[in-house]
């Protein structure tokens, strides 16, 4: 499968901007499932200077400075993605979460360290601070001895079902604990609860940020810009492919599912604020708007 | 985004702030962090009266501008002075000195009284040894204070002592109404150290550091000791330091860690031991300079006759360093210092270093990235800046790429580095190198790494997340003997605790915290510290101590300073087992610290930071660079001290009739005044149910209560604060008068009288005076003189408005007494009486304050003064036409020419007219003064971008 993907994000400001600062996350990663086939980003008005790099976690990042007084920031990413399925994961012949969690521990696991390995998404990381709070609500879904992916695809299967979709009702300071508490978020805090309840149990998960095709109902026709960006997660389970053939087995808790083609890695970490499609510090600037729009749209043929 | 010089104090924020830099021994392992200046508008402004320009509610101090020139006040610069000249101690001057100084010191023996009641307790003590004879390195000092006796010992110490409060060498303690400005606690006995004991000390320093530096590399690098194992993935991963950003930084000159510190502790064995590593922005360099410079004036003839090590050869090496760092201009390169604001518990120190290595001190928002490249914010504009050096903890340092919720840092300084336009010091992520989990793991990566043994060992410590079972295991069985400590201090993990401080069910809890998430842990043996003395007054008293030593990377090596800050506890008891009392040094805590002493074996070669006598130096002139931010409390310094002088000038001539005549509380000339107070604010407006009584209680709280928000203790405080601010352009005379003033308000004694309020207020009136002819008289004309000069002028200029406001135009009844007041206040009554003799009328007063621009008190002075600051403002240099803030100067002097004074006074309506004209120029006063604020002090805040794309989900959407 095929996919274009339009992401604008406009920010408008009441006051001249002097100097903005970006840095984003907006071309999808290449794995052994996705490819990206092209990726063009524009920015108007045109920056100073611009970078791309990979970050610490693999990503393209990009990173650009807009040093001419603006009213208006217009950031438009365009790519063209080519997706495709391994076979859904065998859920019951992943081992034990407690043999995963104590070789984690350990140090003992097999095959040892490597870069990006589950070791590195174990810890507390700036928004998903581990919590007994967290391990509490898991507990339910890890019985022992239950194989690993049949528990978290249980605990993604009860997020969906505890937790009430609600855009808005939540903001960048929520945290963590409170939407536990309150029980009501988007996709990034169901990723994050998800992230925190395996962690809070000594087990490795990756925060995953991309998009996801909506298909509207039928005889509907799809809205242009209705889309927007997504956000999920992944766990680490010995033993099988996993979404990308890296062993992380991808799990979307907002539509409680197993991310396949139609899921569209952009990035990975640790939780969105290594990921964020877009940050920036801007001198000035006063009030503003902000006003994103994505399309992910199936591009005909092969 | 409040916060800024003219804020009351308000505490930083403690809960996540990961400082307390000084805070030491067995105990938590962050340093050089910032404090989070006062977040949120929350603070209360030093209000002050309704003025139509008031102190901003408390701006950030502010970032961006355009400006000029930096001025220098010439005192200002630091002399590092060392009091021998000479590179060997020349027998002959040095008795002759003594002679001199000490003619009546008692003959040795009978001040043996010194050492007499010292008796430490069990343990390691540095002064006397197992069988209590005096330690062979101690006998210089000894003897020489021995000669001098404690009476003399006692008045040096008490000078010195002075010396400190009066150059207000200061440590800001969080969480303490009084913390903020604490003077430094210092002792009169060094600590000190035989040459021999510090090479080897020196030695494992270097090679510690040389190790923390090589692990970083392979860090933020290849990671091939993970992938080895030799380095748990959880030693890097769990701890915060490791900055992701940060991954495949360049680091100019291959180093991360430039300058590395580590607290020592000796324990009962004689062996000094590493209780924790900084490795991000070391505190205490400054300090351990400041000690050395008042110990060796507080006891010349010891200090020279124990061959001390000089400190400065470990500055030179620091500067040396730095500028061999810099990307460019590596003959003349930018370097600052960034620190993270004076609310931070060492900002003193931060000032001290920045003038003593003569580097620029800024703050965040004196610096902007743009195109890759850091630069300093200047009236004059920017100019590039090639070198930072840090004292903000890493994740401060840049709000785009590390933390977000942080305004200290410089946005896009990550970005500026790793493109290699500027030099961070230490490197963005060195903070990682602070793990204690390493600690346990550096004998086997010292032997990988370098081939050779850990010098320098560390207090014997175990990391819960290596080897889990055994290290748990022993951590139950030996709790009572250990401190656990979380590997970082900001996390969730929480505060060392000491095992022999615990019941049982709190071990229980404990030991089940760690067993959920051991790697999070280190438990450390509880050492007992070894003791120094301290001067008690009368003799020498022991207290358990630590030192904190330093490091700095030089071209192929660390060169260790010769010398430490040592630090000594609170309190004597140093028996940590007997009395389950933990040991804590920390200068958070009341601890103290000490000189230290590094003794030579040989002759002690002069090193200084001043230029050799006769090295041409280039000439300068009012630098160019002056931040925009230190212009803006500039600014504010010449208002609040204008403000104070007003106030203490109403104030006084209140006292003065009160103290005449009890009854004149009722009388007309007392009337006049309070009208005047409350026109200019200090008063509220008129209550129909104010009785005299309550409004002479009102009055003499102005004086006194510092919790008046308009009163006079609140006004100096805001004087105190906007000066603090700019500690570092002030000399130490300047900041005498300004410390002085600050302490001696506060409530009114019982007792007191009226003369006691009058001696008091005149005080004031005269310091202040001193202060303003400090800003006159030892500022060189630069921008920053103009920005202060500006502020007191406009100060002026409305505070006379509202006089004449106040007094003759809304005082028509009572003409006379209005006049009477006017004149006193205004300090223009000798003037006038001697060109009007003694009649008083409205128009000849009104000439005097308010259109002879020859009175240095009448509001037309101010104005020509204003008008001449502003056309010389660097903005107005290159531009045709005259600026907002030129023509409305230039438009009240000429209105001011041009008004009769006769008019104004006499005839139907005049005080209509009057009250119109004084109207009309307040207005534009305050016009001018946001204009100024927002052309060249106040402007563009960083700000965080909105909230990029919101992560909204495609909730609804069918898959």
């Amino acid at each position: 499968m095929r996919y274009r993907i339009r992401h604008t994000t406009t920010y408008q400001y009441l006051e001249p901007v002097a100097v903005s600062h970006n840095v984003v996350h907006l071309a999808p990663r290449d794995s052994a499932t996705q490819r990206c086939l092209r990726h063009e980003l524009t920015v108007s008005p045109g920056p100073a200077v611009s970078h791309e790099r990979r970050d610490y976690f693999g990503n393209r990042v990009g990173s650009f400075t807009v040093q001419d007084h603006h009213r208006e920031l217009v950031v438009r990413a365009t790519s063209e993605v080519e997706m495709r399925t391994l076979a859904a994961p065998d859920a019951a012949a992943t081992p034990a979460w407690e043999e995963v969690r104590d070789h984690l521990r350990a140090g003992t696991t097999p095959g040892g360290f490597l870069p990006l390995g589950p070791e590195e998404f174990l810890h507390d990381s700036p928004l998903v601070p581990t919590a007994v709070e967290l391990a509490a609500y898991a507990a339910p879904s890890f019985t022992p001895g239950r194989p690993l992916l049949a528990a978290a695809i249980d605990l993604n299967h009860r997020i969906h079902a505890d937790f009430a979709y609600a855009s808005g009702a939540t903001s960048v300071t929520t945290t963590l604990a409170e939407v536990l508490e309150r029980r009501v978020g988007v996709c990034q805090d169901f990723a994050q609860v998800l992230i925190g309840c395996m962690r809070s149990l000594g087990l490795p998960a990756v925060y995953v940020s991309g998009y996801l095709e909506t298909v509207p109902p039928p005889g509907v026709e799809r809205l242009v810009g209705a889309d927007a960006s997504h956000a999920w997660a992944a766990v680490h389970c010995p033993g099988v492919a996993g979404t990308h053939g890296d062993g992380w087995v991808h799990l979307d808790p907002t539509n409680d599912c197993l991310p396949a083609e139609r899921h569209i890695t952009v990035a990975i970490g640790r939780d969105f604020s290594d990921v964020s499609p877009i940050k920036g510090m801007i001198l000035g600037g006063g009030a503003h708007r902000v006003a994103v729009a994505v399309d992910v749209i199936p591009m005909a043929g092969r | 985004m409040a916060s800024g010089p003219l804020l009351p104090v308000d505490r930083p924020k403690d809960g996540d702030d990961p400082g307390r830099c000084m805070d030491a021994v067995q105990h938590d392992q962050s340093d050089g962090a910032p404090s989070q200046p006062p977040s949120g508008p929350g603070a209360p402004l030093p209000p002050l009266p309704p003025l139509t320009t008031m102190p901003p509610p408390a701006q950030q101090p502010p970032p961006n501008l355009p400006s000029q020139h930096q001025h220098q006040h010439p005192q200002q610069q630091y002399q590092h002075q060392h009091p021998q000249q000479h590179p060997q101690p020349q027998p002959q001057a040095h008795l002759q000195s003594q002679q001199r100084m000490h003619p009546l010191s008692p003959p040795s023996g009978t001040a043996a009284k010194l050492l007499d009641g010292y008796a430490p307790p069990e343990g390691w003590d540095e002064l006397r040894d197992a069988q209590g004879e005096l330690r062979p390195h101690w006998r210089g000092l000894t003897g020489e204070l021995e000669r001098l006796g404690p009476a003399a010992l006692a008045g040096r110490w008490e000078h010195a002592l002075r010396l400190i409060r009066e150059n207000g060498v200061t440590y800001n303690v969080y969480g303490d109404p009084q913390g903020l400005d604490r003077p430094w606690q210092l002792d009169a006995i060094p600590e000190v150290i035989p040459a021999r004991e510090w090479e080897g000390v020196a030695l494992g320093l270097a090679q510690r550091a040389h190790l923390l530096d090589l692990i970083l590399a392979d860090c933020y690098g290849p990671q091939r000791l993970l992938r080895e194992g030799l380095l748990p993935p959880a030693a890097v991963f769990a701890h915060p330091g490791f900055l992701r950003a940060c991954h495949e930084l360049r680091v100019p000159g291959g180093h991360r860690l430039h300058l590395y510190g580590a607290d020592l502790v000796r324990g009962g064995d004689g062996r000094w031991r590493a209780l924790a590593d900084r490795a991000q922005a070391p505190s205490g360099a400054g300090y351990a300079l400041e000690n050395r410079i008042v110990l060796s004036r507080a006891l010349p003839e010891a200090y020279r006759e124990c061959r001390v090590q000089r400190l400065a050869s470990f500055f030179v090496g620091l500067r040396e360093t730095l500028v061999r760092l810099a990307p460019r201009n590596r003959d003349n390169p930018r370097i600052v210092l960034l620190t993270p604001g004076p609310y931070n518990e060492t900002y003193f120190e931060h000032a001290y270093l920045a003038r003593y290595l003569g580097y620029t001190l800024v703050e965040g928002g004196d610096l902007t990235v743009r195109d890759d490249c850091v630069f300093l914010k200047t009236l004059g504009g920017l100019h590039p800046v090639d070198v930072v050096l840090r004292r903000l903890d890493d994740d401060f340092c840049d709000p785009l790429e590390l933390r977000n919720d942080s305004t200290l840092g410089v946005a896009g300084l990550v970005q500026a580095a790793r493109a290699g336009n500027v030099a961070i010091v230490n490197a963005l992520g060195s903070g990682l190198a602070q793990n204690p989990a390493w600690m346990p793991l550096l004998p086997r990566l010292c032997r990988h790494l370098l081939g050779e043994d850990l010098r320098l060992e560390s207090v014997p410590s175990w990391w819960c997340g290596l080897d889990v079972a055994t290290t748990l295991s022993h951590v139950a069985a030996n709790l009572e003997h250990l401190v656990i400590k979380p590997i970082s201090g900001a996390g969730a993990a929480g505060e060392p605790v000491f095992g022999n401080q615990l019941s049982s069910a709190a071990k229980t809890a404990l030991l089940a915290r760690i067993a959920a998430r051991p790697f999070a842990y280190i438990a450390q043996e509880q050492v007992r510290l070894s003791t120094t003395p301290v001067w008690t007054g009368g003799g020498f008293s022991p207290r358990p101590m630590t030192l904190r030593a330093f490091a700095v990377a030089t071209r192929d090596a660390y060169a260790v300073m010769p010398g430490a800050l040592t630090r000594i506890a609170a309190a004597p008891g140093a028996r940590a087992t007997e009395s389950r009392q933990p040991q804590i040094v920390s200068m958070q805590r009341g601890g103290g610290s000490k000189d230290t002493w590094v003794l030579a074996d040989g002759p002690v070669p002069h090193v200084t930071l001043l230029r050799p006598v006769g090295a041409p130096v280039e000439l300068k002139r009012g630098g160019i660079d002056l931040p925009s931010r230190v212009a803006d409390n500039l600014y504010w310094l010449g208002r609040y001290g204008e403000r104070a002088e007003d106030t203490a000038r109403l104030l006084r001539a209140g006292v003065l009739r009160l103290a005449d005549d009890p009854g004149s509380l009722a009388g007309r000339e007392f009337g006049a005044l309070v009208r005047a107070l409350r026109q200019t604010g200090h008063l509220p407006a008129e209550d129909e149910d104010d009785d005299e009584q309550d409004i002479g209680a009102r009055f003499l709280a102005l004086i006194h209560d510092p919790a008046l928000p308009c009163g006079l203790p609140a006004t100096l405080r805001g004087l105190h604060r906007a000066a603090f601010a700019v500690r570092d352009r002030l000399s130490n005379d300047t900041w005498r008068i300004v410390n002085h003033l600050d302490q001696q308000l506060g409530r009114r004694a019982p007792g007191a009288q009226l003369g006691d309020d009058l001696v008091l207020l005149n005080r004031v009136v005269v310091e202040l005076a001193a202060l303003a002819a400090m800003g006159m008289e030892n500022t060189t004309r630069g921008p920053g003189w103009r920005f202060l000069d500006i502020g007191r002028r406009l100060e002026r200029a409305l505070f006379t408005c509202d006089l004449l406001r106040a007094l003759i135009a809304d005082g028509a009844d009572h003409v006379d007494a209005g006049l009477e007041v006017a004149l006193d206040v205004a300090d223009s009554a000798i003037t006038y009486r001697s060109r009007y003799l003694t009649t008083l009328q409205t128009a000849p007063v009104l000439d005097l304050l308010l259109t002879d621009a020859t009175n240095p008190r009448a509001v037309a002075f101010q104005l020509a003064a204003i008008a001449e600051h502003v056309a010389a403002l660097p903005r107005a240099a290159d531009r045709a036409l005259p600026s907002t803030e030129e023509r409305l100067a230039f438009g009240m002097v000429a209105r001011l020419r041009l008004a009769d004074p006769q008019t104004l006074a006499i005839g139907e309506g005049a005080n209509v007219r009057l009250a119109t004209f004084i109207d009309g120029l307040a207005n534009d006063l305050g016009t001018l003064s946001d204009t100024i604020a927002r052309v060249y002090l106040s402007h563009l805040v960083s700000n965080p971008a909105p909230a990029a794309t919101p992560p909204a989900g495609p909730g609804g959407g069918e898959v």
